[in-house]
């Protein structure tokens, strides 16, 4: 089969152009000098430069994306896991609903303490930060794309003779794909939220603790220059779980 | 080809909760007959259909198609849906063989059966690669029904498939079943709510009274076959065997 990319629209233009105007304003309230917590693009590129040269970014994002990866994936695994679980099987869902539910509206930074009482003052709390901050979103948009499949093509499965592993591997599965998609991209958001978080609370590995470092120092061109890392690992990420959802929902 | 049976409906009794769906429906459908079921909304036709499909268990009675006790899906029958139910990550060609892929036929024979169910319904060619997001109602309902023919089913069982498509579509494919169905000898159950369609395409037709559904009237229609001539359509008997169950239908609304 053959797969024909997106059009090509004018939209791509039109993001580079906001991009433009957004750096070029910067730039330009920068140099009006209003504020020392508001430095000029120009510098603060000069200043990342700088960090990647000394090999600070590296060091702190090599250790960052180490720890994203681990639980963003364990996060992945065993949230698509349960979503399906919870929504092919009631009882699971009764079991589990509450605490998802709640787990999904508590502010989850409040936890993190108790991460640190559980796994010490280590990396391995980072990892289990961002688990924490991934997984519940997509349990949620697994559980709610496996009970969104239409009822007639369950009826249409059986009535062809579909026992239950058939249903979930050919009816349910590939019904909820686009919605496990969803969940992992905001996952994805979500993890990079949860590694900042994780990190600047343990204060002692990565990208979180380099913005500690510098916001209590004041060295503010390097805390921007952390501050657009950090969004571009979660563009990055997000955009890489984007591509492989065209890749698998193709029919959409 | 294999030969074409029958099916006894026998005092099927089915409930929703404390709600009398179906009271002691018995019905017998002659092997090669087509036969629809009409009545008005809530009379249970479509209940009644999956009962006979092996979708619902029925309270008590039985159905018997062929020789087999229906006790769940089997495979004499294949089914349409009103909604047409096609698998919208899947492309023409793999919706049509989806049927017989679940009833584990090897892909050898699927593919060449969907082949020639795909030529039957008048897709073959350009379609195959499509999805059906791109396929209008009609072409979707055509897919549907090369699924149903792809297991070689002795009996179609049929769900209101044309409901939802517009009136020239809707005549085109009913003249496009009664060939298929001419060519290969079904036995065929009808759910329609469209009193033309259940006249024009029948050997006879069921009316079923609502609340709880029962068998009212079953009427012959003794209009010529092939019917796909057009004249059928305008001729006064089609009109009056029309009126008939407009007739019986008025009294029971």
């Amino acid at each position: 089969m053959t797969f024909e990319p997106a059009p090509q629209s004018g939209l791509g233009k039109v993001e580079a152009l906001a991009l433009v105007a957004l750096l070029a304003t910067w730039e330009i309230v920068g140099r009006a000098d209003i504020s020392m917590f508001l430095p000029p693009v120009s510098q603060v590129a000069g200043a990342w430069w700088g960090l990647v040269a000394d090999g600070t970014l590296f060091g702190a994002g090599a250790s960052s994306l180490a720890a994203l990866l681990k639980g963003y994936f364990l996060a992945a695994l065993l949230g698509v896991v349960l979503g399906l679980g919870m929504g092919r099987f009631s009882a699971v869902r009764y079991f589990f609903d509450s605490w998802v539910n709640a787990m999904m509206s508590a502010p989850l930074s409040a936890l993190v303490p108790v991460l640190i009482a559980l796994f010490g003052i280590r990396g391995t709390v980072v990892t289990a930060t961002v688990f924490l901050f991934a997984f519940f979103v997509i349990v949620v948009n697994t559980l709610t794309g496996v009970r969104g499949t239409e009822r007639s093509l369950v009826e249409m499965a059986r009535s062809f003779g579909a026992g239950e592993a058939e249903l979930f591997l050919r009816v349910y599965l590939p019904s909820a794909l686009p919605a496990v998609m969803l969940g992992l991209r905001l996952g994805a958001v979500q993890a990079v939220k949860g590694m900042v978080v994780g990190e600047m609370l343990i204060s002692l590995v990565g990208l979180g603790e380099r913005l500690v470092y510098y916001g209590n120092t004041f060295l503010i061109h390097e805390l921007y220059a952390v501050i657009l890392s950090v969004l571009i690992v979660a563009i990055v990420g997000s955009q890489l779980v984007q591509w492989s959802e065209r890749v698998l929902v193709r029919w959409k | 080809m294999e030969q074409a049976v029958g099916i006894a409906v026998e005092g099927v009794h089915k409930e929703f909760g404390s709600v009398k769906a179906l009271a002691d429906v018995s019905i017998a459908v002659r092997a090669g007959e087509f036969l629809s079921i009409i009545g008005p909304s809530g009379c249970g036709k479509t209940t009644l259909l999956k009962i006979i499909a092996g979708l619902l268990p029925a309270e008590s009675g039985r159905v018997v198609v062929g020789a087999r006790t229906v006790k769940g899906p089997g495979p004499e029958c294949s089914m349409v849906f009103q909604d047409f139910a096609l698998l919208p990550w899947a492309t023409v060609k793999q919706n049509v063989e989806f049927g017989a892929r679940l009833r584990g036929i090897p892909a050898l024979e699927r593919a060449e059966r969907a082949q020639r169910a795909i030529a039957k319904v008048g897709l073959a060619g350009t379609f195959e690669g499509a999805y059906p997001a791109q396929l209008s109602g009609g072409m979707q309902q055509r897919v549907g029904l090369a699924r149903a023919l792809a297991v070689n089913p002795q009996v179609l069982l049929m769900d209101e498939p044309f409901a939802s498509i517009d009136e020239q579509t809707r005549r085109v494919l009913q003249d496009d079943l009664l060939g298929v169905w001419s060519d290969e000898r079904k036995t065929v159950v009808l759910v329609t709510h469209s009193m033309e369609e259940a006249v024009y395409l029948s050997d006879r037709v069921v009316v079923l009274s609502p609340r709880p559904g029962k068998v009212h009237r079953v009427l012959d229609v003794p209009l010529p076959r092939p019917r796909q001539s057009g004249e059928v359509r305008a001729s006064a008997a089609f009109a009056r065997l029309v009126d008939d169950v407009w007739q019986i239908l008025r009294k029971l609304q």
